[in-house]
């Protein structure tokens, strides 16, 4: 029997069981596909739009307070959820895909969001940027020239320059044969991210680049700057042409996302913890004293039975496949049953605007946990004695709006796995 | 079209979400522009081929290896290599099936008549002169890794000579042995029967068919039904009777658990029964050991040595239980492949239009072994396909997990691929 138990393997589950292996817990991830890190921009966005704000927030850690009481966030106190990013970055930087604040800030209490280039060519408020984004930051004078590959879908350099345009920041854009990076009549990003592993791919890209770039321009690329070779090809464009080089996450496939994912997951590998992917959880067992026995994933034939002293529910919200609906608008969480804070008539789980300034109201549900993460019934009572919850699974946040998905997976994942480790489950 | 079994496969395709995340991990379309990838192929094109539209966009779907990569990284369940299988048998069905892809799909009837006379077989076939022919007449590319027949007999005819010297007990396993084993590797079937039995299981070996996957992935689906619903009858009653039906071939296991059925329409009673009772064999072991009976009295072998689980494999969704086992042995030093496909995908790797794909895809695996450095003797993984694809494109010697297994028993020999006679 291993320790834990970890349901889904985006941000929360493998923040968690991150923590949960270097308390030296036999941990194991299960999930039922990949996802959420594979449509992430790969960008740690803490909060940038509280409830009833009128613009973009500079500083996400100061208006924690004043976030509603069941708001995740809350569950936990100022100095954990600094810890936790804090954490975070310094993984990062150990795994050689180094995250920081906006430029200059070394505490980061007091960092604020940077606003970064969209796809759409809006303005993206970030708290943690991988290095390949810096260089985007929109608070920075120099001009941008974004350059965009023919044949490349979903990302069009001068839609991007022309909305920025828009928006105050000079932009002018460029487009480059995509032969440049493959010979292929065909290729997604995460491809083309695999053929600028290879450095000779990145000379030919380079000298056009640096053929295109004025003086005292930064380039926008794509987010497509190598793969496992990320860092060193990163560093090779830059040095090659001579300015600043910016990614710019794309639509789904996006490799900052991957990039992320494939490092925690390499590096729990190293601890001693794997990440199944194509396990689908089916059914699970509990016993009378209120404890999960085990977790069954489907197979080929019979179901596995996964056993373990401590479960995490990281199946994430509605995006993420942690609930499901039918069209009479029911709505469950997918492995649990647990209770659910989701209004219960569809008619009720949406406004009438798509994009609405309040966000939709089914985003808000969720599983209720209390502070030690564990699933309560309305009564306060924890469903079972053995489970705990992260991520986007959460009631209390409507991430998309507020921006606090991937700030939320970082910080309630590392608080649940720290629970769990003093757990007497685990004792 | 609108079976009963069409209805696990064919509404999954609504469930997508568009997010390309199988395109991004198709280890075909990685390497080539001639397949588009996953989500094109499989759930986008199904919409053209339903309602009497005609009946696929173009014919780009034969292309997929059926790796089932696909299917274990979409968040969404949505059965991709099914939906491209389906297809696959539809192109079938409208065109024809060519000659090749007939006699690849018909490996037990290949095993038996190489049987024959197997030095003589392996010469005609693994001559240069006879595989130019074969890929001029048939397309199978000349330098794909094909078998050799056994020159010691069938799995079968070993197994009749030792009959007074089976182990008789109340425990009692029944052994597939798939066609593999049965013809080219009969010595995978001895290294099995040697565990099982020093484990105190009695192992029956029923009569049996072949499990009908390389009719399967080939879209002939008529043929395959005859060889299912035949092992169906031969081994439906050992199901029954609560049997382990355990199999040292992965694919197979895979095809009378999943594959067939669903593929099939097979889902009565008796199907049911089947696949509950089958089991690839380190699934079982896995299982004997963690209810504490699996025997742990190894002998100490010192290597290190490169773990492949295939494709097939993972598509049990079991995990990976030969990591598990084989790493109870002291010595061994296990390094775990995370390669997506050895690019063989049962018989795709053997014909001259894919072979190149096959080498591409395969080079993953490849340059992963070659990495681990120069003290690598031999490799190991559960599919007979794809050791002879990991032999061509390493150089280097392949054994089945339950072979190592059976030589930290001490009951077998790696390098001869003999039993030690204890
Ligand atoms: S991974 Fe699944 S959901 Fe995503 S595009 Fe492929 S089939 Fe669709
Ligand atoms: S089965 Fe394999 S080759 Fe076919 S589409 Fe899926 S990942 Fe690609």
């Amino acid at each position: 029997m291993i320790d834990l138990l970890v349901i889904g393997a985006g941000l929360s589950g493998l923040m968690a069981a991150y923590h949960a292996a270097k308390a030296s817990l036999s941990v194991r991830v299960i999930a039922k596909g990949l996802g959420a890190l594979h449509w992430d921009a790969g960008t740690i966005d803490v909060l940038a739009y509280p409830p009833d704000s009128a613009g973009v927030v500079n500083r996400p850690l100061d208006q924690l307070a004043a976030l509603p009481p069941t708001h995740p966030y809350r569950l936990l106190d100022e100095a954990d959820i600094h810890a936790a990013l804090e954490r975070f970055a310094a993984l990062t930087a150990e795994l050689g895909l180094p995250y920081r604040p906006a430029a200059g800030a070394d505490d980061f209490v007091v960092s604020e969001n940077i606003l970064l280039p969209s796809p759409l060519g809006a303005a993206r408020p970030v708290f943690l940027a991988p290095a390949s984004q810096h260089a985007g930051d929109l608070g920075r004078p120099e001009p941008m020239l974004i350059v965009g590959f023919e044949g490349l879908r979903d990302f069009y350099p001068a839609l991007i320059a022309e909305n920025l345009g828009k928006l105050g920041y000079a932009a002018r854009a460029a487009f480059l044969p995509f032969a440049l990076l493959s010979e292929r009549r065909d290729a997604n990003t995460v491809h083309l991210a695999h053929a600028l592993d290879d450095p000779a791919r990145r000379r030919n890209l380079a000298v056009e680049l640096k053929r295109l770039a004025g003086p005292g321009e930064r380039v926008g690329l794509p987010a497509i700057v190598g793969l496992d070779e990320h860092p060193a090809a990163l560093a090779d464009l830059e040095q090659q042409v001579g300015a600043p080089i910016f990614e710019i996450p794309t639509l789904p496939p996006s490799v900052p996302g991957i990039r992320l994912y494939q490092a925690l997951r390499r590096h729990l590998l190293q601890l001693g913890v794997r990440v199944e992917a194509g396990m689908e959880a089916v059914g699970f067992s509990s016993d009378g004293g209120g404890n999960i026995q085990w977790v069954e994933t489907a197979t080929s034939a019979r179901p596995l039975k996964h056993r373990a002293r401590a479960y995490l529910l990281a199946t994430g919200g509605i995006l993420g496949g942690g609930f499901d609906s039918d069209h009479t608008g029911r709505v469950w969480e997918v492995v649990f049953d647990l209770p659910l804070t989701v209004p219960q008539q569809r008619s009720q789980w949406f406004r009438p605007l798509f994009l609405h300034p309040d966000g939709q109201p089914v985003n808000r549900g969720g599983v209720r946990v209390n502070r030690r993460f564990q699933p309560v019934h309305p009564s306060g009572e924890p469903v079972y004695a053995n489970l705990w919850a992260a991520g986007g699974v959460l009631a209390g946040s409507d991430p998309i709006r507020e921006r606090s998905l991937t700030g939320i997976d970082v910080v309630t994942g590392m608080a649940a796995a720290k629970q769990i480790v003093s757990s007497q489950a685990i004792t | 079209m609108f079976t009963e079994s069409w209805l696990s496969v064919g509404p999954t395709l609504d469930e997508c979400i568009k997010c390309n995340i199988c395109t991004s991990y198709c280890p075909v379309a990685a390497v080539t522009d001639l397949f588009p990838g996953p989500k094109y192929a499989g759930p986008q094109a199904q919409r053209f081929r339903e309602n009497g539209q005609p009946h696929s966009p173009d014919h780009s779907v034969d292309y997929c290896s059926g790796c089932r990569v696909c299917n274990e990284v979409c968040p969404s369940g949505v059965k991709i290599a099914e939906l491209n299988a389906r297809a696959r048998a539809q192109i079938a069905a409208d065109q024809g099936i060519p000659l090749r892809n007939r006699v690849l799909g018909r490996n037990e009837l290949l095993g038996k008549v190489g049987s024959i006379a197997p030095s003589l077989a392996n010469f005609s076939l693994h001559n240069p002169v006879s595989r130019v022919v074969a890929e001029k007449v048939m397309g199978i590319a000349r330098e794909a890794p094909l078998p050799r027949w056994s020159t010691d007999g069938t799995f079968v005819d070993w197994w009749n000579s030792r009959e007074d010297q089976r182990l008789q007990s109340d425990k009692k396993v029944v052994y597939f042995h798939g066609c593999a084993t049965m013809y080219y590797e009969p010595f995978i079937g001895r290294a099995a029967v040697a565990v099982f039995e020093h484990n105190g299981y009695e192992v029956i070996v029923p009569p049996q068919n072949c499990c009908g996957l390389p009719m399967l992935s080939n879209g002939e689906f008529k043929a395959a039904e005859k060889l299912y619903d035949n092992n169906l009858r031969k081994l439906g009653p050992y199901a029954g009777d609560g049997f382990d039906i355990v199999g040292t071939s992965t694919s197979c296991t895979l095809t009378l658990k999943e594959e067939a059925p669903e593929l099939l329409d097979r889902h009565g009673e008796d199907a049911l029964a089947l696949k509950m009772a089958v089991w690839d064999i380190f699934e079982w072991l896995r299982e004997l050991h963690e209810a504490g009976e699996l025997r742990t009295d190894f002998e100490r072998i010192d290597m290190v040595l490169p773990y492949h689980a295939p494709c097939q494999y993972r598509a049990h969704r079991v995990g990976k239980p030969a990591m598990e086992i084989l790493s109870l042995i002291p010595g061994i030093d296990l390094r775990e492949s995370e390669a997506r496909c050895c690019g063989i995908a049962g018989t795709y790797g053997y014909k001259v239009e894919k072979y190149q794909i096959s080498m591409e895809v395969g080079e993953e695996l490849f340059s992963f072994v070659r990495e681990q450095g120069d003290e690598v003797e031999i490799t190991a993984c559960d599919s007979e396909t794809c050791r002879w694809q990991l032999e061509h494109g390493t150089d280097l010697p392949s054994r089945h997990p339950i072979e190592i297994l059976a030589a930290a028993y001490g009951l077998y020999d790696l390098e001869s691929r003999t039993l030690i006679a204890r």
